[in-house]
């Protein structure tokens, strides 16, 4: 480790503005001849074998418009709360008609904090878009798990603060409703990781 | 027991989330105050392999290119490190790119500006910093462009950055600024940051040693990512 006595700063962040598709998602919006394939189209190879989830929602700006323009990205562990560098991650937009994102992937399992207690099963979740300065960071976590006992869960709770925003709801079988709303009464909560 | 953890972010060397001078976060910036948490999957992270990179990724002025026709404009490169708040290098970091052509307009659909498109350039481009963090791009100057704002207000030439280090919460999206552009101090989107040295890293240097070895143009830009702490815990058994 060099100048092990001064931390530099970090970069600071600008916004991706309304055209990061073509430096993340190029294929999507038609230059087709550069990548192969998109970054993060599956987040999970070699999985047929096991049942899929579905998590479909909007991000609703301040005007409760939901937004075709934003990116989201997300990184999880397998069924069994392992996580692997080539796999877990995901990237993905709105559609441009219904403003809905999917994501279909593997329902995360329990995931080992670090001082040992279990968290809930939750996928992390970055918001890019032009409007945003930086880049937001929530997680998702799915109704029908325990949310009692879940430390992050918990110390929201014991804040006051309104867990909703970060709890999936289950429509059917395998499919979750997660909706952002970047701003109002219904504000998600967003974390300083 | 080693316990890894993410350096805690500095907020006052970042932009302002709400910043009304730049309209487009008026109705999109979160207002209540975001909730601190230890960071635990975050730390770690994608890691791309380098099989997913052609060997044109890094060569906008010619990964689009139809009968090798080079795009207009003229050419730079732009280079420089990835490292960690410790200045540790970070080896294969994924770093992708994208920049209006050099007449200022994007190949997009939604870019309304009236300025020509460039057959033969996209302006997408990635590349995996190398052992020692090192990247490097040959791309074109992109141009500055008119965009509505406070009425019509201009960009600055950049280009803008997305890089994965090696963890979650490392994930920085950025845009690199070019010396001596007169636009960058006009730039709300710029001025979000209060802090004039953390604006002044964003600005890429005129690097004159490199242009003159290659005849191009050369610009230097260094990136930061937050570092990751290890602490060392001694493991007790209870009782004692």
């Amino acid at each position: 480790m060099k100048n092990s006595n001064k931390i530099l700063d970090e970069t600071p962040f600008q916004t991706a503005g309304p055209f990061l598709h073509i430096g993340c998602m190029p294929n999507k919006i038609k230059i087709n001849n550069i990548y192969k394939n998109d970054l993060g189209e599956v987040p999970f190879k070699n999985k047929n074998e096991i049942e899929m989830i579905t998590v479909e929602g909007s991000v609703f700006d301040g005007n409760g418009i939901a937004l075709d323009d934003v990116m989201l990205e997300t990184w999880q562990c397998d069924e069994n709360g392992q996580f692997f560098e080539d796999n877990g991650f995901a990237r993905f937009i709105p559609d441009k008609l219904t403003k809905k994102f999917k994501l279909f992937t593997v329902k995360p399992g329990l995931v080992e904090n670090l001082d040992r207690k279990n968290q809930s099963p939750h996928i992390c979740l970055s918001i890019s878009s032009r409007g945003l300065n930086m880049n937001l960071n929530t997680r998702i976590y799915f109704e029908g798990d325990d949310l009692i006992n879940d430390p992050i869960l918990s110390m929201i709770k014991n804040s006051k603060g309104n867990i909703d925003s970060l709890v999936a709801k289950k429509i059917k079988k395998n499919v979750y409703v997660f909706n952002v709303f970047l701003q109002g009464n219904k504000e998600t909560i967003f974390f300083d990781i | 027991m080693n316990v890894k953890s993410l350096v805690k972010r500095n907020y006052k060397k970042q932009p302002e989330i709400y910043f009304p001078d730049y309209k487009s976060s008026v109705f999109r910036a979160p207002k209540n105050k975001k909730i601190s948490i230890p960071s635990n999957l975050e730390i770690f992270g994608p890691i791309f392999n380098k099989n997913i990179i052609n060997k044109l990724d890094n060569d906008l002025t010619l990964n689009f290119s139809k009968n090798k026709m080079s795009p207009l404009g003229h050419k730079i490169i732009v280079h420089g490190t990835v490292s960690d708040q410790f200045s540790n290098p970070i080896k294969g970091a994924l770093i992708e790119i994208w920049q209006a052509n050099a007449a200022g307009k994007y190949l997009h659909q939604d870019d309304k500006n009236s300025a020509p498109i460039d057959p033969n350039f996209s302006g997408c481009g990635r590349s995996l910093t190398s052992s020692d963090g090192s990247y490097e791009f040959l791309t074109i100057q992109p141009g500055p462009y008119p965009y509505p704002n406070r009425g019509i207000e201009w960009r600055p030439m950049h280009i803008h950055f997305s890089i994965f280090g090696q963890s979650f919460g490392q994930r920085l999206i950025t845009q690199m600024y070019f010396e001596g552009d007169p636009l960058i101090n006009l730039c709300p989107i710029v001025n979000s940051i209060a802090d004039e040295k953390a604006k002044k890293s964003l600005v890429g240097k005129l690097d004159t040693s490199r242009s003159n070895i290659q005849n191009i143009l050369a610009y230097k830009f260094d990136i930061v990512l937050r570092g990751v702490k290890q602490t060392y815990f001694e493991n007790r058994q209870e009782g004692l």
